[in-house]
């Protein structure tokens, strides 16, 4: 009876006790869940983390190029204005007298101002602006006016004594306005017996702007062409001074290319050589900016003004135009103007400078003179006649220049697109091998899958440990039940966690790799996309060549030459 | 005009000094000269000529000195490159003058320095083909127009 009391007894404890366990187990079990899912929640937010990090520092990279550019701008701003207050500061009164000598033979026109006035204001110039040619100019003007023969030679000897180019050309021009024809060729003359065509000065390119359009007589254009003519035989006797040229064309060319327009994001972002690729489509929409800029040329042939308008304007730019000690400052404006222009990129701003520069050297050969015209003839002070005329003399080269950067551009088309989506390297020609790519990708992805799933093991220790536990226990089922069943249970417990476990990571993996092989999926077809585009665009862009080349090469000198104003109006 | 004398004499020492080196702005007026279009289909007629054919390169030759207007092989560009049309997987083929052959190009097959810089231009399809010489690539378009380039050489103009 005892015996069965106890027993009954001591069953129905170690029976609770069990069932604690069992309870225990399952609590621990549950933790086990909570601990797992949420290290999967902790992974998935390092991921998201890693994410955001990156597009942060894209968007502080962006942020902090914007930025540079912006104060860059801001900066080139202040300093075209302190730039253009200091010119005006130093060379101000330069201008004042510039306008004073068109104000004068304007008022001569019409005969409303005095002599005594002419006389007075001049010698007050005279005083204000020491060392300044046009100052002593004015003055031998008014006195020749008035019909002070001594003062006139006077003042005409102490003008050429400061510039004698720049006065010789100033007589001459005033002889022509007054419709003194004999006396204007004879400074004419006066002023190519200066010139040397490996040495000529700056404001040469405004006689040769005057003689061109054709406010001379005929005498002097043939004078002129002779001059030039042979000038051009001398300096085309060797290749040195053209090749000069070409190079200065060629980074001409280099430097005129459009910003680029950001519309290959994708290739941007997984294309290895993308610098190349947009290098290329930089170089070949250049192309039609050239064929842009040497149309304005060409077509700006403009009779519509009237001898007296545009000798006016001649001897306004030539005394408007910097004098050679306003220079340095000159440069510095134009840089910040560039940088402006450039939308704040100083290194954009500084090839086109440089490209540039020619222009603010002091003394230039005359092919050298003719590309200055050609590059910017306000700068090299000349008008929109006087580039045409320059851009057809230098034709041959130009074609020659401009052969050499097509086909330094098109040497540097890259052949393949290297694209790197995630660790998956490969390369397209033009796009056209999209199946193949695909599949490539696909086998890419089923390896990585295959790599990743046998990095993680199959949990054989937590199983052979839960069959022992088992096997264990069941070798004392007879000896002591209760224990045994315990140890089944803990056995089980172990070997079902474990599988659980395995088969969750496993899915996830599986989940996934399948994901990221979706998005690349999605990445490649859309590079590839891109690539079709790009190779299009390219090809398109590069096509334009041909035209241009054909347009540069029909421009003829003999065309712009004789279309001065007078055959003009014989023609009218 | 007494200060066009003395620069006269400058320069042409500077001239007469660059002389050997030079690649003239004249000189060269001869080499750009429009090809003939026998001369264009003398060269696109490679394809149909097998690698060793001795009698095939004799008249190609004879060819080429009506083009050039000269028997010296020395004026003659070293050597031709064009588009294969053989097709896959042949991509140029290249006449060597100096060795006279004719090889075909496969498309990872690289060739001769001197003939590789050629390569990517014959490729394009705006030019028929490219005359190699020792300093400059004479790229000739389908209707026969030549210009020149300084690809290749160490050109500082």
């Amino acid at each position: 009876m005892a015996d069965q009391a106890i027993s009954y007894a001591d069953l129905s404890y170690i029976n609770s006790e069990l069932r604690s366990i069992g309870s225990y187990i399952s609590g621990i079990s549950n933790e086990i869940g909570v601990i797992s899912s949420k290290q999967d929640n902790l992974e998935n937010d390092l991921v998201v983390l890693q994410s955001d990090l990156a597009k942060l520092t894209s968007l502080f990279n962006e942020f902090v190029d914007a930025d540079t550019r912006h104060k860059a701008l801001q900066l080139a701003e202040t300093r075209v204005g302190n730039l253009r207050q200091e010119l005006d500061l130093k060379f101000g009164y330069y201008a004042e007298v510039r306008r004073m000598a068109i104000g004068i033979l304007q008022a001569v026109d019409v005969g409303i101002v005095n002599d005594n006035t002419l006389q007075f204001t001049t010698e007050e110039v005279m005083i204000k602006a020491p060392g300044y040619w046009l100052a002593p100019a004015l003055v031998a003007l008014a006195s020749w006016i008035r019909d002070d023969r001594h003062n006139t030679e006077n003042a005409l000897n102490e003008s050429l004594r400061r510039d004698d180019y720049k006065a010789t050309l100033f007589y001459m021009l005033i002889m022509r306005r007054l419709g003194r024809n004999d006396a204007s060729l004879k400074w004419l003359e006066r002023y190519f017996m200066h010139q040397n065509p490996h040495n000529l000065s700056r404001e040469f390119i405004t006689i040769l702007e005057a003689v061109i359009t054709g406010v001379f007589p005929p005498a002097a254009r043939q004078l002129m062409m002779s001059n030039v003519k042979d000038w051009l035989d001398l300096l085309t006797h060797t290749d040195n001074f053209v090749n000069q040229q070409k190079a200065q064309w060629v980074s001409f060319f280099e430097a005129s290319g459009p910003l680029p327009e950001g519309k290959y994001p994708l290739l941007e972002k997984y294309c290895i050589n993308w610098p190349t690729l947009t290098a290329a489509l930089k170089a070949a929409k250049t192309h039609k900016v050239l064929q842009a800029y040497f149309q304005d040329i060409v077509s700006s042939t403009d009779f519509s003004k009237s001898v007296k308008v545009q000798l006016d304007e001649i001897l306004s730019l030539l005394v408007v135009n910097f004098d050679d000690e306003e220079l340095p400052l000159q440069e510095q404006v134009r840089l910040n103007q560039l940088i402006i222009q450039m939308d704040g990129s100083k290194s954009a701003a500084e090839a086109m400078m440089n490209s540039e520069k020619h222009i603010f050297e002091e003394k230039v050969d005359f092919l050298q003179l003719l590309t200055n015209a050609s590059f910017n003839p306000q700068l090299a002070g000349a008008t929109k006649a006087t580039q045409t005329l320059a851009v057809s003399i230098s034709q041959p080269w130009i074609v020659e220049a401009y052969d050499t950067f097509t086909a330094q551009s098109r040497n540097k088309i890259p052949k393949t697109i290297e694209l790197t989506i995630e660790d998956f390297k490969t390369s397209t020609k033009d796009g056209g091998n999209e199946n193949e790519l695909v599949k490539s990708q696909e086998l890419f992805y089923e390896n990585t899958l295959r790599i990743e799933l046998g990095r993680i093991s199959f949990p054989w220790g937590a199983i052979i440990i839960g069959s022992l536990l088992c096997l264990g226990a069941i070798s004392f089922v007879v000896a002591a039940p209760l224990a045994a069943l315990v140890g089944v249970g803990i056995g089980g417990v172990i070997i079902w966690m474990s599988m659980k476990n395995y088969n969750k990571i496993k899915k996830a993996i599986i989940a996934n790799v399948e994901e990221r092989k979706r998005k690349a999926k999605e990445v490649l077809r859309g590079c590839i996309a891109e690539t079709v585009d790009y190779r299009n665009e390219l090809a398109t862009e590069d096509a334009n060549a041909e035209e241009v080349r054909h347009f540069i090469a029909a421009i003829r000198a003999e065309d712009f030459t004789s279309l001065s104003k007078e055959t003009a109006r014989n023609i009218i | 005009m007494a200060r066009i004398i003395l620069q006269n004499e400058n320069f042409d020492f500077d001239a007469s000094k660059k002389q050997t080196t030079s690649t003239g702005f004249l000189s060269d007026r001869g080499l750009l000269k429009k090809r003939s279009q026998k001369y264009l289909d003398l060269i696109a007629s490679l394809d149909q000529k097998t690698l060793s054919e001795t009698k095939g390169i004799e008249e190609l030759m004879k060819g080429l000195q009506e083009e050039f207007g000269t028997a010296e092989l020395a004026s003659l560009p070293i050597g031709i490159v064009a588009k294969c049309f053989l097709g896959d997987p042949y991509e140029v083929h290249r006449l060597d003058l100096t060795a006279q052959i004719i090889r075909h190009y496969k498309i990872n097959e690289s060739m001769e320095p001197d003939f590789e810089k050629a390569r990517t231009l014959a490729l394009h399809n705006a030019y028929a083909l490219v005359e190699v010489y020792k300093e400059k690539l004479i790229l000739i378009r389908l209707d026969g127009t030549a210009s020149k380039t300084d690809i290749g050489t160490p050109t500082n103009f």
